[in-house]
């Protein structure tokens, strides 16, 4: 019985662990603390899973118990970060298809948003998932009004952040 | 907000390049413990239990309690004993339930709520804790000073005065106090600190 559970809940994240990374890419700055931010999610999921009914996807309750982790559970080392680690290790994103401008573009995009709080960031990376505001008041247990107020306060932020 | 679209655009495109791990290496991954605030809360508060257990182990050893349980102030010593055990198992079973309460699955706000709340019992429980203990110190001292032949029946040049037990008992008690207030702060700021800015956070907006 618990290897049938086992089974089920590793295949089903081994299917859907880009929403890990995914997460991990928002809160985490070098590969070290995003393997460990993906392991303590691992564990919460897995701690979780006992209670997972079904009656939502798996991906849906995946991406709530991910952030709770990365909000509410997971400590980060108070390393600094570097931008250095910045510019190497978080933007390997293959960019061939976009010129030189675009990638310039979107690489200081992701330095700006490294730049939120961590509920901001949530926000964001629920906004980049093509979230509806319902999921994402959801999510954050906000209501769905002050979720897209939040949200256009960041976009102003994020700009700001570009053209100081 | 035009780059966030680029973003949003490339976003889905990174899919690619992601990580993957392999089912050997997300299984590797469940065995292994966690290290989240909850659970490191959850063993501060059971080392607690232990320290406050062994020193309650201390006073008995010591003798201070054998002279509170003797003669006409024994009924004392059981209330006391009685209480203080109540208020243990009351708070055993407060902190059961709390952390019972944490699931991962509730909304951040609501996960983030029940993680403060648990919190708060830990601090309440040092409170009384604290108070209990300087409850029966000054009450021991009174004892000895007002009730006890020993005491009573030094010589009259031999016996220190009154006021001076009284505040150094005081002194002591408050600097006991404080050093275990501040022991706290310290370790339960350092598991709590970023739980509370984001708790804030999320009642700004929520205002």
């Amino acid at each position: 019985m618990n290897k049938e559970l086992e089974h089920s809940f590793v295949a089903s994240l081994e299917q859907n662990q880009n929403i890990v990374h995914k997460v991990c890419r928002i809160y985490t700055s070098d590969s070290d603390s995003h393997n460990d931010l993906f392991q303590e999610i691992t564990i919460q999921l897995w701690k979780a899973y006992p209670k997972f009914r079904g009656d939502a996807k798996f991906s849906t309750w995946m991406y709530r118990v991910a952030l709770n982790t990365a909000i509410t559970l997971y400590r980060k080392s108070k390393r600094a970060i570097k931008t250095s680690d910045l510019d190497t290790v978080n933007f390997k994103i293959k960019l061939e298809e976009y010129d030189d401008e675009v990638e310039e573009q979107l690489k200081l995009m992701y330095a700006a948003v490294k730049q939120l709080n961590d509920i901001e960031k949530a926000l964001v990376f629920l906004y980049l998932e093509d979230k509806s505001y319902r999921e994402i008041s959801e999510t954050m247990g906000i209501s769905e009004v002050n979720a897209r107020v939040k949200m256009n306060r960041v976009k102003t932020k994020l700009k700001k952040i570009l053209n100081p | 907000m035009d780059e966030l679209e680029l973003l949003k655009k490339n976003w889905k495109k990174q899919e690619d390049v992601l990580p993957k791990l392999t089912y050997q290496q997300i299984y590797q991954m469940i065995l292994k413990k966690s290290s989240s605030i909850v659970r490191w809360i959850f063993i501060i508060s059971i080392l607690e239990f232990l320290l406050w257990a062994s020193l309650d182990v201390v006073f008995r050893l010591n003798g201070m309690h054998a002279k509170l349980q003797k003669g006409s102030i024994e009924s004392f010593g059981t209330i006391t004993t009685v209480v203080y055990y109540s208020i243990l198992i009351y708070f055993i079973v407060r902190f059961y339930l709390n952390y019972k309460k944490i699931e991962t699955t509730d909304s951040a706000k609501v996960l983030m709520n029940n993680i403060l709340k648990t919190r708060k019992t830990v601090r309440h429980y040092i409170w009384v804790n604290i108070g209990f203990f300087a409850f029966i110190m000054m009450a021991t001292v009174g004892y000895i000073i007002f009730f006890t032949d020993e005491f009573q029946s030094q010589a009259l040049g031999n016996q220190p005065p009154v006021w001076l037990i009284v505040v150094s008992t005081l002194l002591i008690t408050l600097v006991f106090v404080v050093l275990i207030a501040l022991f706290y702060r310290v370790i339960y700021g350092i598991f709590t600190r970023r739980l509370q800015r984001n708790y804030k956070a999320l009642e700004k907006i929520d205002l």
